[in-house]
This record gives C-alpha cells, structure tokens and sequence, in this order.
C-alpha cells in the first residue's frame, strides 16, 4: 500500500514522544502539538528514513461551532523514495498555525485558500490574502456555521424575470435578495493587494476573459521590458463551492457535482470521488467494474489529451491541429455519449462499479477507434514535433527542476516532463491498473518541449491500456455484475440512485492520476452518515497552475501562452 | 516499474537545409485535401442520439409493459390503480429524493374526493409534476430511483426557450413527451417489463448521418462478451 506503515509510524512516536498515531481504513495519520508541528515536519522532510520530500496538499477541518479547540490542520505529505503517504494534524489554537512555506513553497496558495475558506491565519505567511474569494468579501464559507444557500444580503432583484411589469415568485423565478457580489472597487482592491510591491511602472493584465487563458483566470504580470518580473494569479471567477456542497449533498449525489469540475475528463473526477468513498466504505467492486471503470478512465484520458493538444498547437498558431484532434476527439466522445448516456457531465461511475452495463457493440467501436488512434498520433507528430518553429517555442521554455515537483507538490505530466516518475496510477495501483501493462513516460529537462512529449506518449500508453482492457472484458461473461452485490442489506447498503446509503466514521484519502495531475480526495467522517462532514479536493490543476507564478519569472511574456498551454489547467477543477 | 525516457533530438543538418520537416508535415495536409466533409451541417442534418442518451425527461403511461413490482407499490402508497393511458407516477417522491438538486421538483398527490362507498375512496392520486429543466443536471439518478420505470429521460436536447418558465415542465407536458419518445424509440430502449433492453445498441444504426463524423470508416456493432447473442 502507498501509506506508511503503523510501525513505522510508532518509531517517530518513541522518537519524539508527542507525536500519536491513529489508523483508519488504511490511512495513517499523525497527530503533533501545535509548537512542534514545525519542527516534526522538517525532520520528516530531511531525515533520510522517512524522506516526506513531497508536498500534496494542506487544508483545515471545521468540527463545529460547539467543539473546542475548533478548527484542525491537516497536511498530506509523500515520500518518493519509499513511495509512501502519511498525514500529520495539528489543532488550530486561536485560530492560526504556523506557515508551511518556509518548508514548502507549495503551501502558499493552499495556505491562501484556508485563510479564505477557514479564517485561519498563517504566521509567517509573506502576503496572506484571500485565494479564490474577493478581498473585501466579510465571511469564510466552508465554516460549518456558514449555510449552504449563503447569506443574502444584497438587493439584486434585476435577476427576476418581468412579465408585463409584473414580477414572477416562486418556483420558476429567484429572490430578490443576492449573495454578495464583488464590485469593480472591490476587484481592484483585490488586484492591489495581490501584488503590493510593483517594480515597474505597468502591471499587464492577461484576463479572466482573454480566449488565451482557456478559461477565467486573471494573470497579473510586472514587465522589465518583455520580460515578467513578477508574476501572480487571481482566480476564483468559477469558484462554485464544491467542497461544501460535498458536504450538504449525499454520497452517490455528489458524482454529478464532480462531473463540473473538470468538464473535459468528467471521468477521471468521477473515478478519483469514488475510490475515495469506496476506500470509506470498505467494499471491493466487482472484476468487470473495474476494468470497464479502467478502459472508461483511459478513453477519458486520450480525449483530455486530445484537446489539449489542439487548443496548445492552436495557441501556438499551428490552427490546423485543433481540427484534426476535434475530428478523432469526436468519435471518442461518441461512444462515451453511446455507454453512458452524455458526452460531457458524463456522471457514469457509482460508489461500487458503475450504473449500466456496455451496450451492445461498444467494445467493437472502441477497438475500431483505437486501431485507427495509433496512425492519427503520428500524423500530429510529423506536423508538430520536427518542425522548426514548434522546436523554437518550445524547447528551453520555462523549465520545472525535479526540486519544484517536490517543493510546489506537481503531478501529472508536469512531474513527469521533469523527470519525476509519479503516477498514481503505479503507486495505488487502483482498479486494474496492477494488472495491466503500461510505462510512464518522462522527460529530460523539464521544458515545455518536455511537457509535449510526455503528453503525446501518455495517449500511446493510454492504447495500450485499453486494448488490455478490452481483451481482458471480452473474455468475460454478460451476466457478471457490475455493480457491487452486498451480502447483507441490513448491515451494508450501496444504491445505485444513492437512497438510504450511509458511510462509515473515518478518514480516508484517495487519488487518481487525472489528465491534469493527481486528483485527491480526503474525506473525514466523524460518524455514520449520509453526508460527508469533511470532503477536501485536492486538485491537481490548482497545484500545477501555481508553479506558473514561479516558471515564468525571467521569460518574455510571449512564453506565457506556451507555459500556461503545457501546464493545461482546466478553470473548473482549480476554482472548484 | 516501466519509465520511459522521452526527449527531444536536435535537429539534423539535412533537415534543416532541404525543410524536411515543414515537406514532411504539408504530406499530412495534403493527404487531407481530397478528403469528404466530415462536419454535420446541424441543424439541417442532426446526428440520431443514442438509445441510452439523457435527454428531457418523460413521465411514462400504463400501457400494458409495466414491471412486476407495479401493481405492489400502486397499493403500498394508497394509489388509485390506474386506467391503461393514465401515468404510472404513483407519487412516491423517490425522484426527488435521488435529485442532487431536489428543489427541481414540485410533487403533490390529493385524495380522491369521493363518497364512502366508491371503491376508490381514501385513495391517492398524483396531481401536480412540476420539473424545473434550468435546474437539472441531467444526471440520471431520477430516473434510476424510480420504482415503476415511470420517469424517463428521452433523446430530446434543444431545451432553448424564450422565458425562464418555458423550463418548467408540467406533468400532461412530460406525460405527451414520454408517450412521443415511447411510440419513436420505445423499442430501442426497453423491453417487455419497461427495463433496458439487454442488447441495447452503442448507437442506432439506421442512422447513416453518423458516419460523417466517423470519416465514412463506421464500426460494426457486434457482441461484447463471449456469451452474448446477437
């Protein structure tokens, strides 16, 4: 298993004395006061036996208004050399803890978003604003006293729909009254403080609606000339609260919700919520599950890719590219909207296998599809990757060192373009992925050129995964299920429609290696129930996309489109 | 573990004096020019959606293919039992329990108002259905939920109206658009007992619009698993 060991876990518990090991469901999680938490982390991320080099995420559970001390910090580290995962908790006493960006500079922005979400202040912290809220905004909405609807306090009934002078209620019609909403004072406020100390004269606005950043981001860039100084980056513009409706949504009802964050691979989302829950409740899914669930996550995968190839050659300039990969990405749409009902909120994985058997005939339309992808790839390559103007915007731009994989907590190809082989995929081994055949591809140098290749490899590898797949469901029967079976109603129950289902106490994380990175949810449950008390979204997208600050400091401006395109974060998933 | 190396190879001399790769590169292009069109001129030709697609929804009515279970739950909710033609919707609210945005629904059932000794007295009846579209996800639990296969979802998209209040469908709106679907692609979709038909197709293959997007190159359909039939 990718989690340390409970023995292991004891020894720092003989070594220092406070720390205290609890287990759940696999996942092993330390607990340190509040003065050392510092001080333990460096020796986990220093100390060659346990090597926590790498930084996955950082959030905070609310246990409630009535619960003292109130608010609990909660960190996710890895160790590439042993391949292991370990969480250390601390209590948030008075409502701040130490900065973590002393260790890792990953932790600024996930510190951020808990400033933002929590109100938990961060000592140390170099600029501690708000992440994906405006500044001026007075509440900290994942609080458990903050409802889910929000506060309305704003007078905003130009949303109403009049007819004949006369305003619609109920049903088919919204309030009057509005959550609060950011003004332009506000957004500029918010654009100063995110940037205090200028050095030149202009700060270059790229954004939140530029057709460039793919989506609402909001680039804030001081030039020397062409060249970026200092970089920061708003965004939020898309923030829906996920995690909270996570939170007030029961568990098979949340895969919908999952489906909208990131809308190009909705499959490996809905893939990585359910491991999580599956992993909280115990169960192992049905054979057939898992290797449709598999062919299902890869198809996704070689989709994503196929669109971030042709919106990056399009970018680029290369505009015929974008028309070739929409002609394959078509067809692969075409048979997900065939097995699953929707071409995009596709919604087909379900907490133990998924909701239909394949159709007739799909698994002759996949093989024919992916008998034909092989040759398209190549053709993509001999327009791309020889040629000498791809080769001047791409290769040596804006590097990634393996350091930053480690320090900013990078994954996907990302990690995998500078070297890093980390794929959850080989390190959870979830589904079939143990039992089918695949290399992870990596680069050299960790430039945008590297971030291709690794891309373009990543769907040849994808091939290869589905041909297994689809050998290895041939072979099986039409009357295996495909949806777990429970033993006993009264003790376990795992619905399809997601009625009456309860997960048990605890605390699980679980991931999946996405088209954007890993995808992690960490779920704490205090008791049985049919809602979460706690689901935290790690999300790839957001953790790559921070690196851009850092990247693209020293390179023209022109290089932005290329870093922001081979980093490829997808607006829904890092806003959330 | 597998890893495997990727990088990038410098440029040869050659390539770089005789343009290979931009030669190399206009073959890809060119191989294309004498292609057909591949792109479906919507609205004027549309593409058939397949038997499982999440469209609008439908209330079905009883029409002789109900499951086994139906005439159970009609009596466990105290349901007036209904004629052949009249809903199947029995009020359970099941639906909208399975809604990850249960405030779309608007159910209510009233009591039969009739005198003692009608054999219907004290019985239910669902009166209102209301479902606001504009704020459905077309996710599917709904439909899934349902214990008499009453509430389905169609082939049918263009959900583009003028006012807000042409999203909310009544429950004679969604009954006509099941009966419709039903009478269209009813066989497609399910079988005797209102139930997925086992050999539901990927896609329908008498649409022949389809084959545009797949570059006049379509698959043929057969069994997936080595006991299927055709």
């Amino acid at each position: 298993m990718s989690w340390i060991s409970v023995e292991k876990a004891k020894k720092l518990e003989e070594r220092f004395g406070y720390p205290k090991v609890s287990e759940s469901k696999g996942v092993v999680s330390v607990e340190v006061p509040k003065d050392k938490f510092i001080e333990f982390l460096k020796f986990l991320k220093e100390d060659k036996e346990y090597d926590f080099r790498m930084f996955l995420d950082l959030t905070i559970i609310d246990h409630g208004e009535k619960e003292d001390p109130r608010f609990q910090g909660v960190v996710i580290l890895f160790s590439p050399s042993y391949q292991q995962r370990i969480i250390v908790k601390t209590w948030a006493l008075d409502e701040t803890l130490p900065t973590l960006t002393g260790l890792w500079k990953g932790a600024k922005w996930a510190e951020r978003e808990a400033w933002d979400m929590f109100g938990i202040k961060f000592e140390g912290h170099e600029n501690l604003v708000r992440m994906l809220l405006w500044e001026t905004y007075p509440y900290h909405p994942l609080r458990k006293d903050f409802p889910l609807e929000g506060i309305k306090d704003t007078y905003l009934p130009s949303l109403n729909e009049t007819l004949r002078g006369d305003s619609l209620e109920g049903m088919f019609n919204y309030d009057r009254m509005h959550t609060a909403l950011p003004t332009m004072e506000d957004l500029e406020i918010t654009q100063k403080r995110r940037m205090p100390v200028k050095t030149s004269q202009i700060v270059l606005n790229w954004g939140p609606l530029h057709p460039g950043t793919h989506g609402t981001i909001w680039f804030l860039f001081d030039l020397d000339g062409e060249y970026v100084k200092q970089c920061d980056i708003i965004i939020g513009q898309l923030h829906r609260g996920v995690e909270k409706l996570g939170e007030n949504v029961n568990w098979q009802q949340f895969i919908p919700y999952t489906d909208r964050m990131d809308y190009i691979a909705a499959i490996n989302e809905n893939h990585a919520y359910v491991l999580a829950a599956e992993k909280l409740l115990g169960i192992d899914i049905p054979e057939k599950a898992k290797w449709i669930r598999t062919m299902m996550a890869e198809l996704s995968r070689i989709n994503s890719h196929l669109l971030w190839l042709g919106t990056y050659a399009l970018d680029l300039g290369a505009l015929t590219m974008f028309l070739y990969t929409f002609r394959e990405r078509e067809k692969i749409m075409d048979i997900i909207e065939g097995i699953t009902g929707a071409r995009f909120t596709i919604n087909y994985f379900r907490i133990g296998g998924v909701f239909a058997d394949l159709p007739y005939g799909a698994l002759d339309a996949i093989e024919h599809l992916i008998k034909d992808l092989p040759e398209r790839i190549n053709d993509y390559e001999t327009l791309l990757t020889r040629n000498r103007i791809w080769l001047s915007r791409n290769k040596d731009v804006c590097i990634i060192t393996e350091e930053d994989v480690y320090d900013y907590g990078l994954t996907g190809a990302v990690a995998r373009g500078s070297g890093v082989p980390y794929d959850v995929r080989k390190i959870d081994k979830y589904d079939a992925y143990g039992e089918v055949e695949f290399d992870i591809p990596v680069g050299e140098k960790g430039d945008s050129y590297d971030r291709y290749l690794v891309r373009m490899e990543e769907m040849r590898q994808s091939i290869r995964i589905v041909e297994q797949c689809v050998a290895k469901l041939r072979k099986m029967s039409k009357n295996d299920p495909y949806f777990f079976q429970t033993p006993d109603e009264k003790k376990l129950k795992v619905t399809i429609d997601g009625r009456g289902m309860k997960l048990p106490a605890g605390e699980v994380y679980a991931s999946s290696d996405n088209p954007r990175g890993e995808l992690g949810f960490y779920i704490y449950n205090k008791k049985d129930g049919l809602k979460a008390h706690r689901m935290r979204i790690r999300s790839g997208a957001f953790y790559n996309l921070q690196v851009f600050t850092k990247a693209i400091i020293g390179r023209p401006i022109a290089d932005a489109i290329t870093l922001l395109s081979t980093i490829d974060p997808v607006v829904g998933e890092t806003d959330r | 573990m597998g890893v495997k190396k990727v990088g990038a190879k410098p440029q040869t001399l050659v390539e770089k004096i005789f343009f290979l790769d931009f030669i190399k590169g206009l073959k890809t292009t060119i191989k294309h020019l004498w292609k057909k069109v591949i792109t479906v001129d919507f609205p004027y030709e549309v593409v058939v959606p397949p038997p499982r697609f999440r469209g609008i929804h439908g209330l079905r009515t009883v029409d002789g293919t109900e499951g086994p279970e139906f005439d159970g739950w009609v009596k466990r909710l105290k349901i007036k039992p209904p004629e052949p033609g009249e809903t199947r919707c029995i009020a359970c609210k099941f639906c909208q329990a399975a809604c990850p945005v249960p405030e779309l629904f608007d159910i209510q059932s009233e009591k039969l108002d009739v005198p003692e000794d009608h054999p219907h007295y004290g019985l239910k009846v669902m009166t209102v259905f209301n479902m606001d579209l504009s704020k459905c996800t077309f996710c599917g639990l709904c439909t899934q939920a349902c214990p008499t296969d009453c509430i389905i979802m169609t082939d049918i998209y263009d959900l583009s109206a003028y006012t807000r209040r042409n999203w909310v469908l009544d429950k004679d709106m969604l009954t006509q658009i099941a009966n419709d679907f039903v009478a269209r692609r009813g066989k497609e979709k399910f079988d005797e007992k209102s139930q997925w038909r086992e050999d539901q197709k990927l896609w329908p293959e008498y649409d022949k619009t389809r084959e545009k997007l797949w570059d006049f190159n379509m698959p043929r359909l057969g069994p997936n698993y080595q006991d299927q039939t055709a």
